[in-house]
């Protein structure tokens, strides 16, 4: 039965693909309304979700996120490791054209890779950091580490390694690399991806119009993308975005607040899609021995951070702040990520056992926590009450102390907080990235919580150097463990990106990592 | 007309309060917790990461290092890059000053023709219907905040009547005027409750003047009593709160152009503090100076054309 289920489910998909190719409509354009402009859509310079987010739709990479979180062959037909990780080779396909109809060839990639890896440019460079060289030979690219990556292929399908026109590039006016990305892009950059960029008004809003040259087939057997245009529109405001969208002047807008998500779905006119995402908020604990002003702190005891995370009903968290959009998170990493290990929800609510842990941590008299939310958070605000009401029976007096992003962001780094409110969502289709940023000491001191696990810090060393598959998928099992069992988070949910279309367009999809991709929507109008 | 002895007077009272400008906002954006490498790497940089982005951005200098720069770019009218954009602070002004002068402009016209006509039409009927009817609704005006207003318009008019764009910026100025018209309306509303006010209390208190009852007893006609008299007297606060509040609505930018998806300086500034964009929120803070000493001086200038007396001194 294992294996014959595929096998149908294939043959099911294959007969809805054959069904549906009939159906795709070519040509048209799309409006979409956006939270926040992009500033410079360069892979290698792109800092802030709205810049990294819309990078694949502009430039190609070597490898690609399959729909299922696979990695599927990109720009490259055909990639292999070899026996000892340290090198990868990859085939070019052949007749490929960037968007102004010259050939992408090995120089390209030999010079969008070294761009990428190059760390006085772009904030990305470190995930390259284990390769040694890059070479072409005809449509041959050989990849050369210093020591083996597993996570190396996953990069290559991620957006920093997009590849871009060597000549177009170095042609653009500039001394440095900064500057010739400036006027790259302001000039309408050539590009490798589905898209080319027509217009850019900072701040208001962006064209992109489709690249003929581009190498992907659609189910109809001509080139994609299906659309002649896509159109962006900034509106910051929530509830303008949606105003917009009701009145039928943009196809869709993305970051719909989950308070709204059950009214939009009720609209005939609308889908309310809502993406499996990496995404997750958590609040990181603080778990030094003594606070930032030298006062004991209780929360150092694994048994307090166990109670507490008893103590939090995360069901009715996600009621009133996600209205059951979310999940409970059931590791430190989203069940959406590869090598993930939670086999079930993370500390079920149980007040009881948490009385006990409290108890055997000789705590039951109370004491007293702050929690720092960003202030103007509707989300933060439920949150913080709902928290509040949870742990008062254990005689835990929550304090609630409000900031802003950046404000957050120095508490964090200088250890000055109890419990904070975070999220976060994977940039790169590999466990690494997100195990790093959460467990590692030496990297960001555990997310800022100062928690310093040997074990764990030793595994994940163990595991970014590791060739075999089924090895690292052990390593990665054994570091959720520790992780979940040691909690120096508050485990809280997993959301989805909640993005409202017309029912007018098909396709369109916000990947679990973020990314817009319009590669494959279409009118049906 | 003013002389220009006293023009030159007020210009010159303009460069004492620039230079404190300057240093106010230098050392408040830099008195804020978290920096532009925090805010920039959005949490996900190492520390060492934050430490390059700093040096980069010359943010590991001293203090008064840094200032001196400062002053220098600014006297040579260069104001540094942005972080967040990544392009040159003047240049990003420029692209978006436009936009917010003219919803200013707008808003003050439309301002000036709800209050005008109707604050005569209350004073000369004093306590009638009509005057509580018209103070009852302007009240309303006041008491709602300018992004509530907003919102109200945003969803009658243009999402469920479809009058007008919900939100947004048109390439003509016709289509400027027809795309900016709510977001103008909003600011309208709140700045013609305080001058529907001020202006029919300095009518019905001018009206009542011994000056006026004497024009009238002199037998002149009552446009000429209106015109010369009355209005030219009841102006000289109006103009005065005027004035100060197209420097409020500078401020107000912030929230309408959030709300209506504007892409003017009010927002920007808004992003730019929320980024922590050290250079681009020093400039806006120097453009938002000059616009506010530039309509000041204008409100004086009026003034002092209005009532001679004003002159003297």
């Amino acid at each position: 039965m294992k294996r014959i289920l595929p096998i149908m489910l294939g043959a099911t998909l294959g007969l809805l693909a054959a069904t549906s190719a009939f159906a795709i409509e070519r040509g048209g354009a799309m409006t979409f309304a956006r939270y926040d402009d992009s500033t410079v859509i360069d892979p290698v310079y792109a800092d802030r979700n709205p810049d990294l987010w819309m990078v694949n739709g502009l430039y190609e990479t070597l490898l690609r996120n399959g729909p299922d979180g696979s990695i599927v062959p990109g720009l490259a037909e055909t990639h292999e490791v070899s026996a000892d990780g340290k090198t990868i080779t990859m085939a070019l396909r052949t007749g490929l054209k960037f968007s102004d109809g010259s050939d992408l060839t090995g120089a390209d990639v030999v010079f969008s890779l070294d761009r990428a890896r190059n760390p006085e440019l772009g904030p990305w460079a470190g995930l390259l950091g284990a390769v040694d060289k890059v070479t072409a030979d005809g449509n041959k690219i050989t990849v050369s580490l210093k020591n083996p990556d597993p996570t190396i292929i996953s990069i290559l399908a991620t957006f920093n390694t997009g590849i871009m026109p060597k000549a177009a590039f170095e042609k653009a006016a500039g001394a440095t690399d900064q500057e010739k990305a400036r006027a790259f892009f302001a000039a309408g950059p050539v590009t490798s991806g589905p898209f080319v960029m027509k217009s850019h008004v900072q701040g208001s809003s962006m064209s992109f119009e489709r690249n003929p040259n581009y190498w992907r087939q659609g189910e109809d057997g001509k080139p994609l993308p299906y659309l002649d245009r896509v159109e962006f529109l900034v509106i910051p405001d929530d509830a303008t975005r949606i105003l917009k969208l009701q009145a039928g002047e943009v196809d869709a807008a993305e970051f719909i607040p989950f308070a709204r998500v059950g009214e939009l779905g009720a609209d005939p006119n609308l889908k309310m899609e809502l993406f499996p995402s990496t995404r997750i908020v958590y609040a990181p604990i603080n778990t030094r021995e003594a606070k930032k002003d030298g006062s004991k702190n209780p929360l150092a005891d694994i048994k307090v951070r166990q109670a507490l995370n008893y103590a939090t009903d995360k069901n009715v968290l996600i009621k009133l702040v996600t209205f059951d959009t979310g999940k409970p998170m059931t590791s430190l990493m989203s069940a959406a990520t590869q090598l993930h290990y939670g086999p079930e929800p993370l500390y079920p609510y149980d007040p009881e056992k948490a009385k006990q842990l409290l108890a055997d941590a000789g705590l039951s008299g109370g004491f007293e926590v702050k929690l720092t939310t960003l202030a103007g958070s509707a989300d933060d605000a439920t949150l913080f009450t709902a928290l509040q009401q949870m742990w008062a029976p254990l005689g835990v007096n929550l304090k609630v102390e409000q900031v802003d992003n950046p404000t957050r962001g120095e508490k964090n780094r200088a250890g000055d907080f109890d419990i904070h409110t975070y999220g976060w969502a994977n940039d790169v289709n590999d466990p690494a990235q997100v195990t790093g940023w959460l467990g590692y000491y030496k990297q960001r001191q555990a997310v800022g919580t100062g928690w310093n696990n040997q074990e764990f810090n030793t595994l994940f060393e163990a595991s970014n150097v590791e060739t075999d598959p089924a090895k690292r998928k052990d390593e990665y099992k054994r570091m959720q463990e520790i992780y979940a069992a040691e909690a120096p988070l508050l485990f809280l949910f997993e959301t989805p990106f909640a993005v409202a279309v017309s029912k007018s367009i098909e396709g369109y999809v916000q990947t679990p990592l973020g990314a817009n991709d319009f590669s494959e929507a279409w009118r049906a109008d | 007309m003013p002389s220009l002895s006293y023009l030159v007077a007020r210009l010159l009272q303009i460069i004492p309060t620039f230079l404190l400008v300057m240093i106010f906002i230098f050392l408040l954006v830099r008195l804020l917790p978290g920096d532009p490498a925090i805010a920039m790497a959005e949490a996900k940089a190492t520390d060492a990461q934050l430490e390059q982005i700093r040096h980069n951005l010359g943010l590991d200098q001293p203090l008064p290092v840094q200032f001196l720069v400062f002053v220098k770019n600014t006297l040579t009218g260069e104001l540094g890059r942005s972080i967040m954009l990544k392009a040159p602070v003047t240049e990003i002004i420029l692209a978006r000053l436009p936009t917010t002068i003219f919803l200013a402009l707008y808003s003050v016209v439309l301002a000036i023709f709800l209050a005008g006509p109707l604050a005569f039409l209350a004073a000369s009927r004093v306590n009638t219907p009509v005057d509580v009817a018209i103070r009852g609704v302007f009240q309303l005006g006041l008491s709602m905040p300018v992004f509530y207003i907003g919102l109200l318009l945003l969803t009658v008019l243009a999402a469920q009547l479809r009058w007008f764009p919900v939100g947004g910026y048109g390439k003509t100025f016709l289509a400027n005027l027809y795309h900016l018209i709510l977001p103008a309306l909003s600011v309208a509303l709140y700045t013609s409750a305080i001058i529907l006010r001020n202006l029919r209390a300095s009518l019905i208190e001018v009206l009542d003047a011994d000056y006026v009852q004497f024009a009238r007893a002199k037998g002149l006609s009552p446009r000429i009593i209106m015109t010369r008299h009355v209005l030219r007297n009841a102006l000289v606060s109006t103009v005065t709160l005027l004035g100060l509040s197209i420097g409020n609505l500078m401020s107000g930018t912030l929230v309408t152009e959030t709300v209506f998806a504007i892409p003017g300086v009010g927002r920007l500034m808004l992003e730019a503090i929320f980024a922590r964009d050290y250079p681009l929120i020093q400039g806006l803070t120097l453009t938002f100076a000059v616009l506010v000493s530039v309509v000041f001086l204008l409100t004086d200038v009026v003034q002092s054309w209005l009532d001679p007396r004003l002159r003297q001194s």
